[in-house]
């Protein structure tokens, strides 16, 4: 029952937010500032118990398992940063922050993101894969290194590195269309999740609380 | 500012190429809400092809064995649902029925609510057993953090699972502390949190990763599967839709289908009835100014 009146407040909602596709209302400001509100409140309850209760008072102060009491003191001097004259203390603990992470972060990123991605960028041998791949390779080595002179600012854009840029100028828009397309087929996809959602679930669940 | 040009300068022409120009926006949302909801009540049917990235994803569960574990990070808020809910679903569906065990857990705090229903949807189908069959694991802050802890010990990482239950105690995870028993790591996600487990799980350890993504990540995610970081990959509601497909198991994303096909084909067509108009338009500017300059 109660499970059904949620389905049909949502959809009440659903139609509010869609309002705003005729103009700017009063139904739609209100759907938007009590989704604004519940976020706020959910997010706050959710991580103040994932992180400080879960992660600290109950590791702490319950399994006396005082090795996490440093990060948690570290925590607290971010809280520094609401008042003007005690900012300063927050520091401490971004730059432990900083420094931890790059040295955790850095040599993984460099291996996954770019020394691997670079070998990626090289064609199989002749022989090891179809000719459809080696021509794929290809073409992804060549779109790489014109783009690569596109962004090289350091020379003058007129002949062979003005013709090798403009090569990477048209494998940067076929990137950017394609990306375009995908976001186009994302948003439409949300929107087959709201109709699907008022054309399926909403109609079953009026059945069920209706007289 | 063109725009404004144009619309300052033509409206109230009439003519059919000013017209095109300056639809009244609400025209197309009218015109892309018809295309989006016909197709939802009356379906189509329009064929669906399969791509490499989906099938990879399919195999790569289906080559795992029974009783093998797979860890399925659902990685996403409900602003995503409709993309990769039908992910989530097939995925489960694909390993439940193949008698896999799932360690499932969530790296947004939005997701725990997510994950719990579509667990329990996919686990009471085909009656799986919490504890035995299934575990989830909740919501751990700082996701970097969990990944890689993950690969030392997860009963460590989550020393309760999301009910407070205490996972040295559930008999799933007695068998189960690392990435070393994991056959396979399943990320939907509606970030670049793929690119974190390929860095993490995937780069630290070892680890074979597939990934579920929104169809916006999917251009970003594709040069990791080219270079095999990533052993599989739906993107966006077209990934899932191929993904049901495969497992022969209809869903959502299927149904979805039509509705996408459609809109995309009215989405094509204003655009080239907005860059015809705009030509035509264009063009006799032209004229009309080089009749004016002969004048």
């Amino acid at each position: 029952m109660w499970g059904d009146l949620g389905i049909v407040v949502a959809g009440l909602l659903t139609l509010a937010i869609f309002s705003l596709l005729y103009k700017d209302n009063p139904v739609y400001k209100f759907a938007e500032h009590l989704l604004v509100g519940v976020s706020a409140g959910y997010y706050v309850v959710h991580y103040f118990y994932s992180s400080v209760i879960r992660k600290f008072y109950v590791p702490v102060f319950q399994q006396g398992d005082i090795w996490l009491l440093p990060g948690g003191v570290l925590g607290i001097l971010m809280l520094g940063r609401l008042w003007k004259r005690f900012q300063w203390i927050s520091r401490y603990a971004i730059a432990f922050y900083v420094a931890a992470w790059s040295g955790y972060l850095i040599p993984s990123v460099l291996q996954e993101r770019i020394l691997v991605q670079i070998a990626g960028t090289f064609p199989p041998a002749v022989g090891e894969a179809s000719l459809w791949t080696i021509l794929g390779a290809i073409l992804i080595l060549v779109g790489v290194a014109s783009i690569l002179v596109y962004f090289y600012f350091s020379a003058e854009h007129r002949g062979a590195v003005g013709r090798i840029s403009r090569i990477g100028i048209v494998f940067l828009m076929v990137g950017f269309g394609a990306s375009f397309g995908y976001t186009v087929m994302g948003r439409v996809s949300l929107l087959i999740g709201r109709f699907q959602f008022l054309f399926e679930d909403l109609p079953k669940s009026l059945g069920r609380v209706g007289p | 500012m063109a725009g404004r040009r144009n619309d300052e300068g033509l409206r109230g022409t009439g003519r059919f190429q000013d017209i095109l120009v300056n639809l009244d926006r609400r025209i197309i949302f009218l015109a892309i809400a018809a295309a989006v909801a016909f197709p939802i009540l009356l379906p189509l049917n329009l064929p669906i092809q399969v791509s490499n990235e989906a099938r990879a994803y399919f195999e790569e569960i289906e080559r795992l064995s029974s009783g093998e574990v797979i860890l399925l990070s659902l990685d996403y808020e409900p602003d995503t649902m409709a993309e990769l809910d039908p992910m989530t679903l097939a995925t489960l569906r694909h390993a439940f029925r193949k008698d896999l065990r799932v360690v499932a857990m969530t790296t947004y705090a939005g997701g725990v609510g997510i994950v719990e229903r579509i667990l329990g949807e996919a686990s009471r189908e085909y009656g799986k057993a919490y504890g035995t069959d299934y575990v989830f694991l909740g919501y751990n802050p700082d996701w970097s953090a969990t990944m890689l802890r993950m690969g030392e010990s997860i009963k460590r990482t989550y020393p309760t699972d999301h009910y407070g239950r205490r996972t040295d105690e559930i008999p799933l995870l007695s068998e189960v502390d690392s990435y070393e028993q994991i056959a396979l790591v399943a990320t939907i996600a509606a970030s670049a949190l793929a690119e974190y487990w390929v860095i993490w799980a995937g780069g630290k350890y070892n680890e074979k990763i597939i990934t579920g993504n929104t169809a916006i990540q999917a251009v970003l995610i594709y040069p990791y599967y080219q270079t095999g970081q990533l052993s599989g990959f739906l993107g966006g509601l077209k990934g899932a839709a191929e993904y049901e497909r495969l497992i022969e198991r209809d869903g959502a994303g299927v149904r979805g289908m039509d509705a996408q096909s459609m809109a995309h084909l009215l989405i094509v067509c204003f655009i080239i009835a907005g860059n015809a108009g705009f030509l035509i338009q264009r063009r006799s500017q032209r004229r009309a100014r080089v009749g004016g300059g002969d004048a």
